[in-house]
Parts: structure tokens; sequence; C-alpha cells
């Protein structure tokens, strides 16, 4: 069957910074005879701007789909439910990234923006042609197990509300807990590892002096995490620097800083050693807003390198900005600076006037935490990464704010990064729900994107047994790798480094990625 | 396993320039899995070289091959075409490979693309270390199960020197001393007398010297005849 295209391209964010000609994109991707629809929409994750692109498909007998927008996490999952429930094989459907790869690293060059969202929508499209429809499968969960890391405020709301769903709790408590919750508490023990998947977990968990094994469907981590302190130069350079959120808990007990409040987003504007994170934004809002409150009179300056106001959020923006707080963004080449000398004054450029403003300082704080290390073991033992701050990383601030990239595997409260009780309490109810959720379906789907060995290239050399972080690949009875394919996660680290090209990824195979390169080429390569 | 390492990228470059057609053969054994001439590496060597004849003007034809083990005739035969067909043949296996294929073909030129360096253990992934040389006499059950020739800097039969500190060697702080591995674990395995006794110079015949070593096995060699039976069907 000769393969059928729509084009879906999403204004939200491609439109809003005026760098693209979005018709322009739609017509060179449209030219081509295989797309029989091309829509361009305000927001794909609009449900209802979805039923209708979906219809349209529907009626056009769309076989695959090419979506220009943003990262495919970010995108409301509903769209590609919607493409199932439509005939379209969820593996048959592109995302082309155009908020991180086109329009935030060319902000500044309209003309190469336009160029490079081109070459990749093309590109996008002869990868779409090789695409092959994939197929899942299903096992079921053994137990309703939900092992929930950390028996504190965050932790606890998750037990009640993952209980409420008819998930078997289990508290794993690092001290002696004596909270009442739904469910198992094992006090004094820690988690030491995770084999298995989400759905069909088994953890070792060292219990007082013994070491236990236990089935789970899925975790929470709600370890917590404590506050770090600045170290080394910077804590020299701003010396008199609070970190944010102890701001906060001075104000919270009727502490009234000295005004002017200078906050930056980090002391250290190169990013190397402290990042700020999501989290930053919505607290410094919230932070500004109750001190112009507190003082209408004294000046608050917020400077960032970017503010960023996610959902409801914006509104807490609006209100600081009526309320007089002053947002500064600066250039990161030129970042806040303060002369020992004078460490009344902080020195920083910025970008709108471009120009160097000085900044009389009352009291600095600053938005990003520095690493707390706490959390390595919990993420090592899970195999889910850390953030730059030293937490455990979520997997999108929009679509999944509880959520680890490992399916089964949520977090929520200061494990990530330090959060107040509210918020930490509120997450853990989250937390609990996604956990509750997964647990009841009572199956794990799998396969899909996943390796694929071809044995008789397979030198047996272990390489991929060792770099695997899912431990998906073993070596079978025939003395080859195998791959368990409710592990794989369709990462594609064992296919990139398997010196024998014995491993393959399905749905990203070396001869689409060959033909996507050929096509940004320009074919002649 | 025998390790190598890619030499590199401007050397093979300028090595391989004069030829036209030349066969890039890889080899899946001991430098497939010391990541540096399997399958993957040979694809990106010829799409390196690709690229560099191409910007600097170039007319130059390279293909990657890979064989099962380029040490053994059997298998460097079933690329014989490949290999006569070629200008060049530059071996991404290890020395042992190139020279097969040399000594196969003697008009044919040969060139490595790896250095051939070590007899050595992956430690973990992506580090390999040395720990034996070869020096056809081994002596490790005196020596709790360590080599002193391949893993002490001077190799030392009656050890430790007066270098040897904290467990690190003079020679380079970062190298484990291996007299005081050996100590260590003699002790622990209660054989501590052995470190006490004085090992007699070695025996070094059977080292590399006086030309390249040949091992026989007779019980496993064809006869004549055989052999000629063997080549009629061929």
């Amino acid at each position: 069957m000769k393969a059928r295209i729509q084009v879906l391209a999403c204004k939200a964010c491609t439109e809003m910074p005026q760098l693209l000609d979005m018709d322009d994109l739609m017509n060179v991707a449209s030219e081509r005879e295989l797309v029989v629809s091309s829509m361009l929409v305000d927001r794909v994750c609009d449900p209802k701007i979805i039923k209708r692109v979906v219809a349209e498909a529907s009626e056009r007998d769309v076989d695959r789909v090419l979506v220009l927008a943003c990262q495919k996490k970010d995108v409301n999952p509903g769209l590609l439910a919607a493409y199932k429930r439509a005939g379209v094989n969820e593996f048959m459907v592109e995302y082309i990234n155009l908020r991180d790869e086109v329009i935030l690293p060319h902000i500044s060059d309209k003309e190469r923006a336009q160029a490079k969202a081109e070459t990749k929508a093309v590109a996008g499209l002869e990868r779409l042609l090789m695409l092959q429809p994939l197929e899942k499968a299903e096992e079921v969960m053994r137990t309703k197990n939900v092992v929930i890391l950390g028996g504190g405020v965050a932790g606890r709301k998750a037990a009640e509300v993952a209980a409420a769903e008819g998930a078997h709790t289990i508290i794993i408590e690092k001290s002696g807990s004596s909270h009442k919750t739904p469910g198992v508490i094992m006090p004094n023990s820690t988690l030491l590892g995770a084999k298995g998947y989400g759905g069909n977990f088994v953890l070792s968990i060292k219990a007082g002096e013994k070491v236990e094994e236990l089935e789970c469907a899925a975790v929470v981590v709600a370890t917590g995490g404590g506050w770090a302190e600045l170290k080394g130069p910077l804590a020299k350079a701003f010396k008199s620097a609070v970190p944010l959120y102890r701001l906060h808990e001075q104000m919270q007990t009727g502490a009234v800083p000295k005004g002017p409040v200078v906050i930056v987003d980090s002391p250290d504007p190169a990013g190397k050693t402290l990042a700020v994170q999501d989290f930053a934004w919505d607290d410094t809002l919230e932070l500004a807003i109750d001190l112009k409150k507190q003082q209408p009179l004294e000046e608050v300056y917020v400077v960032f390198q970017e503010m960023r106001a996610f959902g409801l959020s914006e509104l807490a923006y609006k209100d600081a900005a009526e309320l007089g707080v002053r947002f500064i963004r600066y250039d990161r080449a030129a970042g806040p600076k303060i002369d020992p000398k004078e460490p009344t004054k902080l020195t920083v450029k910025d970008l709108a006037q471009a120009e160097v403003l000085t900044i009389p300082i009352g009291t600095l704080a600053f938005a990003a935490i520095p690493a707390n290390k706490d959390n390595i073991g919990i993420a090592t033992a899970l195999r889910i990464p850390m953030s730059p701050e030293g937490g455990v990383r979520r997997g999108s601030i929009q679509r999944w704010p509880v959520s680890t990239p490992r399916p089964g595997v949520f977090v929520c409260g200061s494990a990530m990064f330090p959060k107040s009780k509210d918020m930490a309490e509120a997450e853990g109810e989250a937390a609990g729900l996604m956990a509750g959720k997964f647990v009841m379906k009572g199956v794990i789907e799998y396969g899909g994107v996943v390796a694929e060995v071809a044995q008789e290239k397979c030198s047996a050399c272990l390489t991929c047994v060792r770099t695997c972080p899912y431990d998906a690949p073993y070596i079978g009875s025939a003395g080859k790798v195998e791959i368990r394919i409710q592990a794989c996660q369709g990462c594609g680290m064992c296919a990139g480094i398997c010196p024998s090209k014995a491993i393959e990824l399905r749905g990203s195979t070396d001869d689409q990625i060959a033909q996507e390169t050929r096509t940004m080429l320009g074919g002649d390569f | 396993m025998i390790v190598a390492k890619r030499k590199p990228m401007a050397e093979i470059a300028e090595m391989v320039a004069p030829y036209k057609t030349v066969k890039v053969i890889g080899c899946r054994s001991c430098v497939a899995i010391c990541l540096a001439g399997g399958e993957k590496e040979v694809k990106m060597l010829v799409s390196a070289l690709r690229l560099k004849a191409k910007k600097e003007g170039r007319k130059q034809e390279f293909e990657g091959l890979v064989v099962e083990r380029q040490c053994e005739k059997e298998w460097v035969e079933e690329v014989e075409g490949k290999i006569l067909d070629s200008d060049l043949v530059l071996s991404m296996a290890c020395s042992l490979g190139a020279q097969t294929i040399g000594d196969m073909y003697p008009k044919k030129i040969v060139f490595p693309a790896l250095n051939t360096g070590i007899f050595g253990v992956p430690e973990e992934q992506g580090v390999w270390s040395e720990k034996c040389v070869g020096c056809g006499n081994c002596i490790i059950h005196t020596t709790g199960g360590i080599c002193p020739i391949a893993r002490c800097a001077k190799s030392m039969l009656n050890g430790p020197c007066g270098g040897s500190s904290n467990g690190k060697c003079e020679v380079n702080l970062e190298v484990d001393c291996a007299w005081y591995a050996i100590h260590e674990r003699l002790k622990l395995q209660n054989r501590l007398d052995l470190i006490e006794q004085v090992s007699p110079p070695k025996d070094w015949s059977t080292s590399h010297s006086g030309g390249r070593r040949v091992y026989v096995r007779d019980d496993a060699k064809l006869t004549q005849h055989q052999k000629k039976g063997k080549e009629a069907v061929r």
C-alpha cells in the first residue's frame, strides 16, 4: 500500500517568537505527493483540535503522521491515543521538535531557523516513509504492590491515595516511623537494588540486618532531600546571599527582609555547578509577590536568564508585574556580578535594553539549589536519571510532573528538589494516584521500539550486557545475546555500542537514520 | 584477549591517500570485542575516509568488510575476491590478521589501521588492562595468581623492590605495585611463606627472543596424506 501522510503542525510555540513562517513550512512539507492532509493548528494538545485532526486523518485514510511541534513527551498523549483509535499505528507517528531544535537555538537568526525547520521537516518525511508498523504485547502484573520509598509527608500521602485506588502499599522508611498510614510500613529499611521492570519489579530491601526480596508493580520515590549550602568560591563572592527557600521560611516566621530585595537565578551565571530548575520560577514569583505585599514601597528585582510561567503560574507572573516587581533577563555572557569591594551593588547586562545595570542590594537571594547527594543511591538502584541539582529527575514539568523516564517509577516531593510541605503533599497525592492507576491496570504493555539481535552476528562479547541500564540483554542458551523485551526501554544504547553491529533498534534502524541524514545533506552523500 | 587501538585518523588518512580502491577489513573476534576493529568501527572508519577523500577532492573507493577471525585463512578466503580486487587492504584486525592476509596474498599491499597492544582483561566496560606478556613459562602458581612479569614495572621475580609505597609503584604512582598485591593475596591464602622463597633466574628461552616462536601440536596436525586429500576436493 502506498504511504498516505498527514502533516500536523502546532502554532503554540512555533509562531510565538515570530521566527518561523509556518505557512511557508507547511507548503514545503505538503508539496510531497504522498502528503494527503496538512493541518496547521493553534495547539495540538487541545482535545477539540485533536478530535478534528484525527477525524480528517480517518477520512483521508492516513497511515502515517508527521507532527511538527515540540518534543513528544510534552505533547498531549491523547493525540497518539486518538490516532491509535483511528487505526494509525502509534509507531508511524513521527515528532519533529521545532521548539527545542530550531526555535531556541536559532532565536536570533530567522533565515537559518526557517531553513533548518524545512530541512528537518523534509528529512522527517523521508524517515516516515521508511517506518514500519510495530506492535505491542501485554504481560500480567504479578502483584498489586506499590512500594513507597520514604514515609515523610509526600510518601504517606502517596500511600493513602494509592491504597484508595486499590493498590497494596508498602512504605520503606529508613528511620523507625510511627505515623499511621494504610498498608505496611517497613521501618529501618533501605533499597539496595531493583531487578525487573515496571509492572514486575523485584526489589532487594535491607530491613534491619536482613536483605529481603520484595515483588512490586510500581515504585514511588518519596525520599525527601535536605538543603545544601553554597561552598567554595561561590560562597565567597555571594557572601551575603541566602537561598530562596530560606528567605521564604524567614518571612513565614514574620521577618521583614531589608529592601531592595534582589533574587538571582543562580550565583554561578555559567551554570556549571548550579542549575535553575523549573521549580525556581514558581517559587520566585510567589516570593516576589509576598515581598511586594509585605513592603509595597521596596523594590524587588528578579534577575533571571529566563523566566517561564506555565499554566496558572502565568497569573502569578501577571500579579507580580502589576505589583511592580522588576524582571531583568540577562545575557548569559554577562551574568550578574558583585564586586567584593562593593557588596551592596550588583551589575548585570539587561538583555532587553542591551545595557549594563547597577542594582542596589538590601537582601540578596538565589533560586538555584546546590547539589544534594542524598538521592544518588536510590537513583542508581532504580536506574533513573538525576537532575543537575542532584535530585531525581521528573519526566517533564508539563506532562509528567511526578513520573520518571522509567515506566512504573514515580517521584514526588523533595526527592526532586527541596519543596514546601504543601507542594510535597500535593505531589505525593499525584504520584500515589499515578502509581495506583498504573498497578490497577494489572497488565503492562511492552514491545514496539525495542532492541533486536541478529544472532548470527553476535560475538557474545557482553558489551551490551554491561552497557544496558535496564538489564534487558542477556546471554541465552545458544550462547548469543537475547533481549528481555519487557525490560527494554528502547533507549538504543546497546545498538549504538554493539561492536559487531548485531543489534538494531526497531523503528530506528541504521537505514532510516542514513536516509534521514542523506536528505538533510541534500541527497549528495 | 588481544587488545588494540585504532591509529590516529590523520595517520591512517595519510597512509591510504595514494590508493584508489581500498578495502577496509575488520575482524569479529578480539578487536571487535575491545571496540577497535569490529563491524561498527569498520563502518565508521569507511565513512570518515570517504568524507575526507571527498573533501580533499580525491577519487577513492572505500569498502568495509568484516570476517569472523582474520588470523585464520579459511575466514579470510571468504573475502578473497574483494582482496584481489583492491589496490590496498586496510586491516582493522590485530597485526596477526593483517599479516595473515599479507602472507596469503603476497602481491597485495596490506596496511594496519590498528596498533596492536596487549593481552588484556576487560576490567570494566571500556577499560582493558594488561595481565600477561606471553613469556611462555608461567609462574603465577608461586605468586598468588598474579603475574609479576606483566604487572611489575621491573618484571621482578623477587619483590617488592624498595620503590613500593602504600601499595603503589614508584615508576608510576597510579599503578598498583604487583608485589604488594602478591603479598596481600598470599596472606589471604595463608601462603606467605612463598614470598620468602628466592626465585632463581627464570628460563627466558621460551620468551620472545631468537625469532618468532611457533607452537606445534603434533596430535592435532594433519598428515601430508590427509592434507593432500583435503586440497583435492577444494
